[in-house]
């Protein structure tokens, strides 16, 4: 029985290949090559590089059976997944800011959001009572306010820089993020021996992470 | 390219009908009657028992009254709401179904096609077994790739009342345990008041496997008298379908969509497919509504789900 496992490309998913690897079980994986998909024919292992906001689509329909994601991409896609294990990396905040020292909260008044992460921001303000329109954005968010396209802006915000770089600030954190290991629901009952092996493994590398950041 | 062409989509019609007719000869012979369900309830007795639904998705129609009534998303209730009103002492109904669920799936209506099973009025020890059985029966005519997984929702009931949990911190746990996200539950609970029951709900992802796994990792933990009774219950079963089959997995943790499963809950997978072909379970409680409490029981077959499994095997 082999297990097929997704792995986000980029910092993210640098992260976790060390991680895999340091756990003796990511060696078949070549970052540098142009290649997508990795066996391990030995351990029954497939490893998959994809972009991180699909996969949770993989593991979702049962491509993948288990995946690292972030758990932004799990709250905005509202999946039907399980959410096996949090891990120590990818750790940041979903925030709302906008331009620095500008008062936006007003009673009654809807305010714009722009945001990648539509469901997420209608899901926070609805529960704070704050009506919002939503504007779709797919980068650059903090140019948003800035160019007068939003009042405020619902983001990932790590160190903050790139806010201070744009003369935004942060009002609010709404939710902290850290990379998860999910899992397909139906792969987890046919393969969930194999499939705790392996978090297993990723734990204990993850905790040593934890440890020493 | 040629999308669909009739040709194919009669093949289909007549491979649904085929599968339908053989589910059907078998529970007619095992004993059960056909009856016909209606395709639509009041939305607000639906609600009213399965209120961990999705509400948005349920396909809402007006009647000449202005009543809201609703596109059934889900047969059984129907069932008992069509005869519990006039159960009469004594009765048994041993019956199955074949009818369509409806739900709005974001695009558009999604139309499911359902054979189902219910024993209503049965007191009979061995229910449980039987319809496990019946269950086990149909899905290894199509499959010996499956696998059943089997928990009771006692166990949970019995931790959650105890914890006498807010409305809100009840509805975020069974969140939670939907995804088995165990840091995030052990995180949540250390935010409320302590009872003694939450030793035992940290630990309750790791109450899955056989079921002697399951008593292994249940030593020295918390159980009240509930508990205790949905266990027994489970060690029942497991005793008898050992003798059955081996593919068979529990889990304490099993949260459903329809609340009102009360006992043993099942699902049965098939390998390659992405979602539960066969969803049961015991549901008593539901009866009570209608003032007395009857053992009810039954399960439902998706045949959109396992057609698509049949489609794929006959490829390879």
């Amino acid at each position: 029985m082999s297990l097929t496992i997704a792995i986000p490309k980029g910092r993210l998913g640098s992260q976790a290949i060390d991680m895999l690897k340091a756990a003796g079980i990511g060696e078949s994986i070549d970052e540098k090559s142009r290649k997508l998909v990795f066996d391990d024919e030995q351990r029954n292992l497939r490893f998959m590089l994809l972009k991180n906001s699909d996969i949770i689509t993989y593991v979702e329909n049962g491509v993948a059976d288990i995946g690292i994601s972030g758990k932004d991409m799990i709250m905005e896609n509202s999946a039907d997944i399980y959410e096996l294990y949090k891990m120590n990396i990818g750790k940041c905040k979903i925030s709302v800011a906008g331009i620095k020292g500008k008062k936006i909260f007003k009673d009654d008044t809807i305010i714009k959001v722009a945001t990648k992460f539509p469901e997420t921001a209608k899901k926070y303000f609805n529960s704070k009572g704050q009506k919002i329109k939503i504007i779709k954005l797919n980068g650059s968010i903090e140019l948003a306010p800035i160019l007068g396209l939003s009042d405020v802006i619902v983001d990932i915000v790590e160190t903050g820089n790139t806010l201070k770089a744009n003369g935004l600030e942060v009002f609010e954190d709404m939710y902290p993020i850290t990379a998860m290991v999910i899992s397909n629901k139906i792969s987890y009952k046919f393969k969930r021996k194999e499939i705790k092996e392996i978090i297993e493994l990723i734990r204990k590398e993850d905790e040593k992470y934890g440890e020493n950041n | 390219m040629n999308f669909l062409n009739i040709e194919d989509e009669m093949k289909f019609f007549q491979k649904m009908y085929v599968l339908r007719k053989d589910i059907e000869n078998f529970l007619f012979d095992e004993g059960y009657m056909n009856i016909e369900p209606s395709i639509f309830e009041g939305y607000d007795d639906f609600i009213g028992v399965n209120s961990r639904i999705d509400k948005k998705s349920t396909v809402k129609l007006l009647d000449n009254n202005s009543e809201i009534l609703i596109l059934t998303p889900d047969i059984t209730t129907g069932i008992v709401n069509k005869f519990m009103p006039r159960w009469e002492m004594g009765s048994l109904l041993k019956v199955f179904y074949y009818g369509k669920t409806y739900k709005h799936n974001g695009i558009g209506i999604k139309e499911n096609r359902e054979m189902g099973v219910e024993i209503i009025g049965e007191r009979n020890p061995n229910t449980d077994e039987n319809i496990l059985n019946t269950a086990a029966r149909i899905i290894a005519k199509y499959s010996s790739n499956y696998l059943f997984e089997i928990g009771n929702s006692k166990f949970l009931k019995g931790i959650m009342q105890s914890c006498s949990f807010k409305k809100e911190d009840y509805e975020n746990i069974l969140d939670i345990l939907y995804l088995k996200n165990r840091q995030e539950l052990k995180e949540y609970l250390s935010k409320l008041p302590y009872r003694e029951p939450m030793s035992t709900l940290v630990n309750i992802f790791d109450l899955e496997g056989t079921f002697e796994e399951i008593s292994e990792e249940l030593k020295g933990l918390y159980m009240n008298d509930l508990m205790k009774q949905g266990l027994e219950e489970l060690k029942k079963i497991d005793n008898y379908m050992k003798n059955i089959t081996d593919k068979i997995t529990y889990d304490l943790s099993m949260v459903s969509e329809l609340s009102y499963y009360d006992g043993t809950i099942f699902r049965g997978y098939i390998e390659g497919s992405n979602k539960a072909i066969i969803k049961g379970g015991r549901y008593d409680s539901f009866t009570e509504q209608y003032g007395y409490k009857i053992p009810a029981m039954g399960f439902t077959v998706e045949l959109d789900e396992l057609i698509k499994v049949l489609y794929k095997e006959e490829q390879r």
